[in-house]
Order: structure tokens, then sequence, then C-alpha cells
């Protein structure tokens, strides 16, 4: 069952790992919300990083939304699920409305999809959505950056779990040669925002990339892989504090 | 403007014609002179005065159309006397006069080389060129261009060097038994003969001489710079080329092999290079990743460059061309500082302005990663535009110190290493350096 399972999906998506050719895109770098030691994040915070960006000349835009949902296949058979990847990831991007991406983070593979895969998932009944969470928030533009301030919260409530920001670097998509802006551009965000005294710091922490087949010149899925990244990072920072409560 | 002369023919002749006889041709211009006997400042002079007379024309004959259709409409009215025919007729006349006048002054146009590149053998007297119309109805005065974008500095410097070279041409044609040593300068006529006979001489190679061909900068440019790929294109080509990019990054490889540079490095592709640099109009300049500068140059096949811009790499679309201008920010503001830059090149030694620019860019290849000489920052808020910028300036008055110094200190100051060329902010930059 489960091999009819796999043979199906994988027929849908036509997936070849050889042939990763996804259109170049600005690079991006995704943050987190780190709360220092025995604080949490809330709304509070999110409203002061929005007025920091602001304050550095960014311009309001328009709004952002992300989706992120983790998978579990529906089996008769529960003792089959080891067999299955444990952590099966779809995500969906407000850049790319057509599109639909899946990330196994443990077998590190990365797939681009169409996004009606999700239709076809629910009519075949072969993956059920565990958990759900949304990125939402405002778009900013600075010149030729492009930051994205969001909440994190779960699809079912407005519970905000967490905040992520998102920096874009419009001219370039190389991710090499953008380093160094990149990183100056986190200085300069550093310095406007340490100002506010917030309980906490923005983390990016960059993936391995090339473990994901993924090469140097950006694109949508890199976003579908620091995303994955990102999720990850924030339920064990929000399990870490749940349970030094305990 | 010839597009819309013919326009207005077709217009003409859709309507139904009363025959009315050609009126005695008096042409409103002045009658053609000999372009041997008048110096070349009259001659742009006129070219510019016929240009503006054949616009009024086509002006009139807009408006003489607009009076026919006029006089059209009111016949068709019942209850009208002759009136209408008698406009008719006048307006008839009138455009068949405008029309005539018309053909004259382009006849007038074409002889002096203005519609066509004929003249370009003959356009380098005084360094100055024939107004060009160019397949696309833009029209470039570029020796007007030069004089009105030049500083006050500049100009009386070419005018200097112009009477320099006026009085050693006559010396050399009046006393040529006193024409013992040559000016290490070179004359206009050795260029003209370089440029036209594009050899690739081996001597050349190795030293910034002022007689340089089109070929002989790009390959220096390829061999000193790795990273760059240089392409040549013609004018409509790479209008067609700019509209397909961007390519993706994996077609990098698939670019169509006669338009990239080779130089010497391939015996039959270069025969094909050389025959076709005479037409070569756009050069482009790319760093993958980095930038893409697009220069064009002016008349086609010299190495005159008139104007630059930057783009992304990834960057596309048909508004990518010598005088478009970037989405971004960083690349706009590079190409507005590249376009002083340019005139400064032109301005001071125009015989190797296109060789110091296209190094001059190249120095941007650093655009991403060389911190700002002044402030020692890779970004910074520039206070004017309110925009962050990584440093966009490249000072370029160091560059033409080194004009007798070999190319070998060229390329290693545009290594990596502590001899890298300075960069700046825009907010660092002060005009004293």
């Amino acid at each position: 069952m489960s091999v009819v399972y796999c043979h199906i999906f994988r027929r849908l998506i036509s997936y070849n790992p050889y042939r990763k050719k996804s259109t170049t895109m600005p690079l991006k770098r995704v943050f987190f919300w780190q709360p220092n030691a025995g604080s949490t994040v809330n709304s509070q915070i999110l409203n002061e990083v929005s007025q920091c960006v602001e304050s550095i000349n960014g311009v309001k835009e328009g709004r952002w939304k992300a989706t992120l949902t983790f998978y579990k296949p529906m089996l008769r058979d529960q003792a089959l699920s080891a067999e299955f990847p444990r952590e099966f990831i779809g995500i969906s991007l407000p850049e790319q409305p057509n599109k639909y991406y899946f990330v196994l983070r443990f077998n590190k593979i990365v797939l681009e999809s169409d996004s009606s895969i999700q239709l076809i998932m629910e009519k075949l009944q072969s993956y059920k959505s565990r958990v759900a969470l949304n990125f939402e928030g405002f778009q900013y533009q600075l010149g030729d950056f492009q930051l994205r301030v969001g909440k994190v919260v779960p699809s079912h409530s407005e519970n905000l779990r967490g905040i992520v920001m998102e920096v874009e670097y419009l001219p370039i998509s190389s991710l090499e040669k953008s380093k160094q802006i990149m990183e100056e551009f986190f200085d300069i965000w550093q310095d406007a925002i340490s100002k506010r005294s917030l309980p906490g710091r923005f983390i990016h922490i960059e993936p391995d990339f090339s473990d994901y087949g993924l090469a140097d010149h950006y694109t949508s899925q890199h976003t579908a892989v620091q995303y994955t990244h990102v999720t990850s990072q924030l339920i064990a920072s929000v399990q870490a504090v749940q349970t030094g409560r305990n | 403007m010839l597009h819309q002369h013919h326009q207005q023919q077709h217009h003409h002749h859709l309507q139904s014609a009363i025959t009315a006889a050609p009126p005695p041709s008096a042409t409103t211009s002045t009658p053609p002179s000999s372009t041997t006997g008048e110096a070349p400042p009259k001659q742009v002079a006129l070219a510019m005065d016929r240009l503006g007379q054949a616009a009024r024309l086509i002006a009139d004959i807009r408006l003489g159309a607009d009076r026919l259709l006029e006089a059209l409409f009111v016949a068709s009215q019942p209850h009208q006397s002759s009136k209408p025919l008698h406009l008719f007729r006048q307006e008839d006349e009138s455009m068949r006069q405008h029309l005539q006048d018309l053909r004259t002054v382009g006849k007038q146009l074409e002889e002096s080389g203005v519609l066509n590149e004929s003249l370009r053998s003959r356009s380098n007297s005084w360094g100055l060129h024939m107004p060009l119309v160019c397949p696309d109805g833009a029209v470039v005065a570029y020796a007007w261009k030069r004089q009105l974008a030049g500083q006050a500095g500049a100009s009386a410097v070419d005018r200097t060097r112009l009477a320099l070279k006026a009085f050693t041409d006559q010396k050399r044609r009046f006393f040529p038994h006193l024409d013992d040593e040559e000016d290490g300068e070179g004359t206009d006529t050795a260029s003209k003969k370089h440029r036209n006979l594009p050899a690739l001489a081996e001597d050349n190679q190795d030293n910034l001489s002022d007689c340089k061909t089109l070929s002989d900068v790009l390959t220096n440019m390829e061999k000193e710079i790795p990273n760059l790929k240089v392409s040549t294109y013609e004018r409509l080509d790479w209008l067609k080329r700019a509209s397909s990019l961007p390519a993706s990054a994996n077609d990098n490889t698939m670019e169509a092999p006669k338009h990239n540079f080779h130089g010497t490095s391939m015996l039959r592709p270069a025969l094909q290079n050389v025959a076709s640099m005479d037409k070569v109009a756009v050069i482009e300049l790319f760093f993958p990743s980095i930038f893409r500068a697009v220069v064009s140059l002016h008349p086609a096949g010299s190495t005159d460059p008139d104007s630059v811009a930057f783009f992304s790499p990834d960057e596309g679309g048909s508004y990518m061309h010598s005088r478009g201008s970037s989405v971004y920010h960083v690349f706009r503001q590079i190409t507005e500082h590249a376009t002083v830059a340019l005139q400064y090149f032109l301005g001071i030694r125009s015989k190797t302005a296109l060789h110091s620019l296209l190094h001059w860019i190249c120095s941007y290849q650093t655009l991403f990663t060389k911190v700002c000489n002044k402030c020692g920052r890779l970004l910074a808020m520039d206070r004017q535009s309110a925009l962050i910028l990584p440093p966009v300036h490249r000072p370029y008055r160091t560059l033409s110190v080194s004009k007798h110094s070999s190319t070998q200190s060229i390329s290693s100051t545009l290594d990596q290493g502590s001899n890298a060329p300075e960069a700046y902010h825009i907010g660092c930059f002060s005009d004293n350096t």
C-alpha cells in the first residue's frame, strides 16, 4: 500500500534530483526571533520591530503570507509509519503563487511542484495535515532591499508563537557574492534594533544548501529550506521554554 | 522623422487627387554647398539647421493634411458653394510644395552624410562628427553632445589640441621639407588608417599607444581580466539579445559563439570578427553574478564610446541598452557616475577613452566585496536618497596618470590585493581625490 502511495506521489511530482532548474530569485535570508532566557515572544515586540524597519526608511508596501504544513501519511497500519520520512513538510510562498514546495528535512530533499498537488493529495487521501503554521505580516521596501516582518501563528488560532523576518537583496542572486552585503545589512539592522532594548534578538542560521543539492544561485527552493529550518528552531525554542517552565 | 514623412506621403495618396499643375519648385533651403569647401563646424551647423527645417516641413505637411481633410468634410456637407473646392486646391498646392521642399532637404542631408554613414571616412576632420539619424529615428548629434556635456576645462584643452593639429597639418602640407620628426601623438590620418584596417598588430598589444583598434582594446581586456566576458554586437542584434535576457544561470555556455569576442585565440573566428568589427556598435561586459555593463560606440566599429549603462546580471528586457536605466538603485547610481566618468575620459584623452572606460568599468567587479576607503564599511545609508548602498563610486581621475606606464601596472592595480582601486560611498566621495 505504502509503495503504491509513494509511486503515485512521485509520478505526480515528476521528481528528478538532477534537474533542479528553478527560476533564479534575488537572494534572501530568513531570521527568527530568539527570545532571551525567561522571556517569551509577544505582539509588542512585533510592533517594535516593525517600527524599527520604518525608522531605517523602510516603506510599507503590503501584506504577505506563507504557510508551512507538517504532513503525516494516512496509513491503515500504523506500524508502517517508520518506513515513511520523519518530517514531511509542505510550504507555500507568496512570491510563487502557483507552486508548492516539499521538504524532507532528514532526507535532505526539496521539491518544487505545482500548487495543485495539494488538491491531489486531498483527493487521494494519501497524506493528512498534522500541524499547519502561518507566517504573515507586512512587507517593506528599503531601496534595493526588501524586508518582511511576520508573526508565526498556528493556522487556526491567533496564538503568537514566533516572529520571523526576511531580508532580501534584489539586484543579485549569488549567495557567495552577496554574503558580505547581507552580513553588513544585518549589522546596520542590529544597530537600529538594539536601541530599543528588546528581550531577544534575530538569528539566522544558514542551512547547508549543497546538502539539498541546491546551487549558488538563489531560488525559492532555498527559501523553502530556510523556512523548514527556521520552523524547527522555533519549535525547539518553544519546547525549551515549556521544559523550563515544568 | 523620415518615418513621419512616409506616413504623410501615404496619407496624401489616399485622397482623391485633383491634379493641379505642380508649382515651380522654389526651394526654401540654401542651395547645397560643396562640403569640401567648408569647415566641419559649419557643416555640422548646416546639418542641424537642415534637420530643423525638415522637422518644420513635416509639421507643415501634417497641418496641410488636416486642412485637406477639413475641406473634404465641408465639401461633403449639403448646400455648399465652390469654397471647399477652392480650399482644397489651395491646400493641394501648398502640400505638394512642402513635400517637394522636404525631398530637397532630404537630398541635401543625404549628401552631407547625415542620414547614412557614408561620411564616416571623412568625418574625422577636427574630431567632429556629423549628426546621424539612426535607423530607429533617434538623432545623434555627437559633436554637440560632447561640447555641451564636456566641462569648460575640457573644451579648452580640445581647442588647443585642435589648433595644434591644424597648424601641424598646414605645416606638413606647405613645408614638407621641414617635416622631419613626427610627433609621438600620432596624426589624424595615421589613426584613421588604423581604424579602417582592423589589423591585429602584435606590437600594439603590450603598450597603451594611442593608435589602438577596437579589436586590440578588446583583446587586451580579455587577457588582463580573468572573470570578464566581453561580447560585441551590432546595434540591432544587441536589442534582440537584451530582450531575451536574463538567460538562466545554466544557459551561459550556450551563447551564440559569433558574438563572443575571442580575439586572436582562434584563427577562423578571428577573421570573422575582423570582418564584422566595422559594424560593432555595442560592447557588453559581463561579470557573472555581479553586473552587466553595456557600452555603445559611435560610429560603429570605432573606438569612440558615447554612452554606458550598468545592469543587474539577472535583469533583462528591451530597456537594457547603453542609455537605459536599471530597475535597481545601486546600478542606477553607478550608471550616473559612469556617465560623468565617460565624459571625463573623452574630454581628457579621447584617443584612449574606450580603453580607460573599459578598465574603469572592470574596477566594479569588487562592487559587493570592496569596502569604502573612507568609512571602512561595505554598506552605508546615503543621506540624500535614503538608500542603503554599497560603495558605488570608483575614482576615474587617477587612471589618467597611468597613460605612459605599461599595461602591466594597470592590471596590477586592478588586482584584489593591496593595490585594489579605491571605492567610495556617495557620501564619502569627495572631489579632491
